[in-house]
């Protein structure tokens, strides 16, 4: 199929949800015009179906506008349904609140231009396509980035025809042969490796030092993919949610909200007011205490401890009125498609209120005093710097986007659930450094507090659960949430029992690739905090390991030690 | 200059904020969702909550003339949904939390029910408790002949039946 000119300017002029669409999709189609094979637009998500050929023509021509990003993308392999692998590329218009996804066919043995060059987050993307479905790009070295390296080459687990049995027995053999080798009955295996036990999100960094300078830094991650978008394509709809709300430990809530707005999005679900309402109390319950347990660690890594009591003991407010709304400390569990399980009843309102002002007022005077050290400041300021125009190629998100002056925010640019009744700001630093990034979040407790104040006064009447829905196989649907860290984004392809397709990106994983730029000139001791100060589910014992470029030694040491230790030179 | 210092006063102010537990109580709201309560006698053996248990901590199985629901509280998430879809009402959210326990057998319930047999193949289908409230639910409205019959076996039979109004032929 081919459009001319004028059809194709025409179907843009209808398509096109304002200006910068419109722009944007001219742009990027009007070289493409013979390549396109399908314009449609619902909801907010215009959708561009693209041969492979011309994607990286059609995307040359608009990575410099100055509104749009990558959000994410999605690799599905669609071969039983239409005999071919599909990518589904997102990106958004932040001034519109647009979303357009470039769907691109892959048939066999075709190679996708890679880029990774124009939209520098779609670096960790096309890696992972690679590893999980076997799609293969031009124009970069592919390496493996999710898979362990002893894993079998041509063996993609995320295709549809390796089972999660395959997948399971693929590790037996080693531990049948070991089992025999140690003469016992049964063999659990426990991996101890460089992350913490019993903490998730586990990191490894390697810098190069000169001297006491970071010169370099080298990210190695995912060593405990849990294949949780495997397992949900075995699950039914309402199960689901509550697998999401286990991807992160600290803002699980954004995870199932997500989802359910992806799968409400596909298959359009009318979700409740109440629903809505109750789902954003929730979601700022959960930014007030990550916040708060953030600010916690981040003055423990620079060794101020009471700072650190001082915020949990506060935070622990929090946790018990997440508790009284929801029926759980973490992972809340009232999320449903189509609304949510839990109400908040009257006789709740006024320990809201209670809770809210107490923490109110303790929040306000801790931080005064907390920012008001010496040595906090000191050791905030400037230090992990993080240019705006980096932010921007990077397409980063949330408060180390805001740090850098780009005033990104899924609750005011895709709005959702109940945030477009509110009114609060966005708070926006313009430095950088890690102050900057620490006192965006201190602003926004103060507006999370607000604006569970202005929800629960207009609180509407009403059910809290859409009655009955329909699900239909292959729908596309997307779902973000501004969580504590920053945007999350799932993209849910449906099925009839539950979701054929569900891609997660939580949002370290677009922040961490711009660690290593803010880590390029900081001294040793304030590596940690740079780090964390993209608040990564940091946890404390990670190891990093030093080479020293004069002597060529290397140590291996916690995080932690670095972060309190003097550094001499040489 | 000095004003850090203030943490000083903000600390005596509070005190400790740490509880002495276990000898002080209660720690959770009365909203916590803990263990579950399988009422057996409201419990007819539907298993609509082995179908949405998430981790599957909630099991059904068939063996002789007994079926038995069991619950592992090892694997349970505590999420409430198996009481949310109880068409009985049979499940309750305790605000138990101290479960942890030297023997593995504490950590199962189980509720037997007696099974049905099909009227024509012998397999055992479904509870005795689930026909009775399906009869209860519609009224009797079900052919006596109809109810203990199994699915497959119903099936047969009904083809058998529109074979023999329409063409006007057994099936036998």
């Amino acid at each position: 199929m081919s459009y001319d000119l004028n059809e194709l300017n025409e179907m843009i002029e209808e398509l096109s949800r304002g200006p910068r669409s419109h722009a944007i999709l001219s742009k990027a189609l009007s070289v493409c015009k013979d390549s396109l094979l399908g314009l449609s637009r619902s909801g907010v998500t215009i959708r561009v179906k693209i041969k492979a050929n011309c994607l990286r023509t059609a995307l040359e021509n608009i990575y410099k506008e100055h509104d749009l990003y990558f959000r994410t993308m999605s690799a599905s392999d669609e071969r039983l349904r239409e005999g071919l692998i599909k990518l589904y590329y997102v990106f958004g218009i932040d001034s519109e609140g647009t979303n357009i996804v470039f769907e691109v066919p892959v048939t066999d043995g075709v190679k996708v231009d890679t880029i990774s060059d124009l939209f520098r987050a779609s670096d960790w993307y096309e890696l992972e396509a690679h590893d999980l479905v076997g799609v293969e790009f031009n124009g970069r070295a592919l390496r493996r980035l999710v898979l362990p390296d002893d894993w079998p080459e041509e063996l993609y687990p995320l295709r549809k025809d390796v089972s999660m049995d395959e997948i399971k027995k693929l590790y037996q053999p080693q531990v049948v042969s070991r089992i025999s080798e140690l003469g016992v009955e049964e063999v659990v295996r426990i991996p101890v490796g460089p992350y913490h036990p019993a903490l998730h999100e586990p990191e490894y960094f390697e810098l190069y030092v000169r001297g006491e300078k970071v010169v370099d830094a080298r990210y190695v991650g995912f060593m405990v993919h849990r294949g949780i978008e495997k397992l949900a394509e075995s699950m039914k709809y309402d199960q689901v949610p509550f697998l999401a709300e286990r991807i992160c430990g600290i803002c699980g809530f954004v995870h199932s909200t997500s989802y359910v707005q992806a799968v409400e999005d596909a298959l359009g679900i009318e979700v409740p007011e109440r629903a809505h309402f109750i789902r954003s109390i929730v979601l700022e319950v959960e930014r007030l205490h990550s916040h708060l347990l953030w600010l916690g660690v981040a003055l423990h890594l620079l060794g101020y401890d009471t700072g650190f009591m001082h915020a949990w003991r506060i935070r622990e407010k929090v946790m018990v009125l997440a508790e009284l709304l929801t029926g759980s400390r973490k992972t809340y569990g009232i999320d449903l498609v189509g609304g949510v399980k839990k109400d908040i009843d009257k006789d709740k309102i006024p320990k809201i209120r209670e809770t809210l002002n107490q923490l109110k007022k303790e929040f306000k005077e801790f931080v005064d005093v907390a920012t008001s050290v010496p040595q906090v400041r000191a050791r905030l300021t400037g230090t992990g710097i993080l240019p705006r125009g980096e932010a921007r190629a990077y397409s980063l998100v949330g408060p180390t986007a805001r740090g850098s002056g780009l005033a990104r925010d899924v609750r005011k640019d895709y709005t959702y659930a109940a945030y477009h009744y509110v009114n609060f700001k966005v708070p926006v630093y313009t430095e950088g450094d890690n102050l900057a990034r620490t006192l965006v979040r201190i602003d926004e407790v103060f507006e999370s507090i607000s604006i569970i104040e202005q929800l629960i006064d207009m609180l509407p009447s009403g059910p809290i659960k859409a009655e009955r829905w329909e699900p239909q196989p292959m729908r596309l649907g997307i779902g973000s949430v501004e969580a504590p860290r920053g945007e999350v984004i799932h993209v849910v392809i449906t099925d009839l029992y539950g979701p054929y397709r569900w891609r997660v990106r939580a949002p370290t994983y677009q922040n961490l690739q711009a660690v290593p730029i803010m880590l390029k000139g900081v001294d040793l001791a304030d590596a940690p905090l740079t780090i964390a100060s993209i608040d990564p589910c940091f946890s404390c014992t990670d190891r990093a390991l030093i080479i020293n470029l004069k002597s060529g030694n290397i140590k291996t040491l916690p995080l932690e030690v670095i972060s309190r230790r003097r550094w001499k030179d040489g | 200059m000095v004003k850090f210092l203030k943490m000083l006063s903000i600390s005596v102010r509070e005190g400790t904020a740490t509880r002495k537990y276990p000898f002080e109580s209660p720690l959770v709201t009365p909203e916590f969702r803990g263990k579950i309560e399988v009422d057996p006698v409201k419990c007819v053996g539907c298993g609509a909550c082995t179908r949405i248990c998430p981790p599957k901590a909630l099991t059904i199985s068939y063996e002789g003339d007994e079926a038995t629901l069991k619950y592992f509280v090892g694997k349970c998430i505590f999420c409430g949904m198996c009481a949310y879809v109880c068409p009985q009402k049979a499940i309750t959210v305790s605000r138990e939390f101290e479960l942890a326990t030297w023997e593995l057998g504490d950590l199962y319930n189980e509720v037997v029910h007696t099974t049905v047999k099909c009227g024509i193949c012998g397999k055992s289908f479904t509870t005795v408790k689930l026909i009775k409230e399906v009869e209860r639910r519609i009224e009797n409205k079900v052919p006596e002949d109809l109810l203990e019959v199994c699915p497959e076996c119903r099936k047969k039979l009904t083809a058998r039946k529109i074979g023999s109004k329409v063409v006007g032929v057994s099936g036998e």
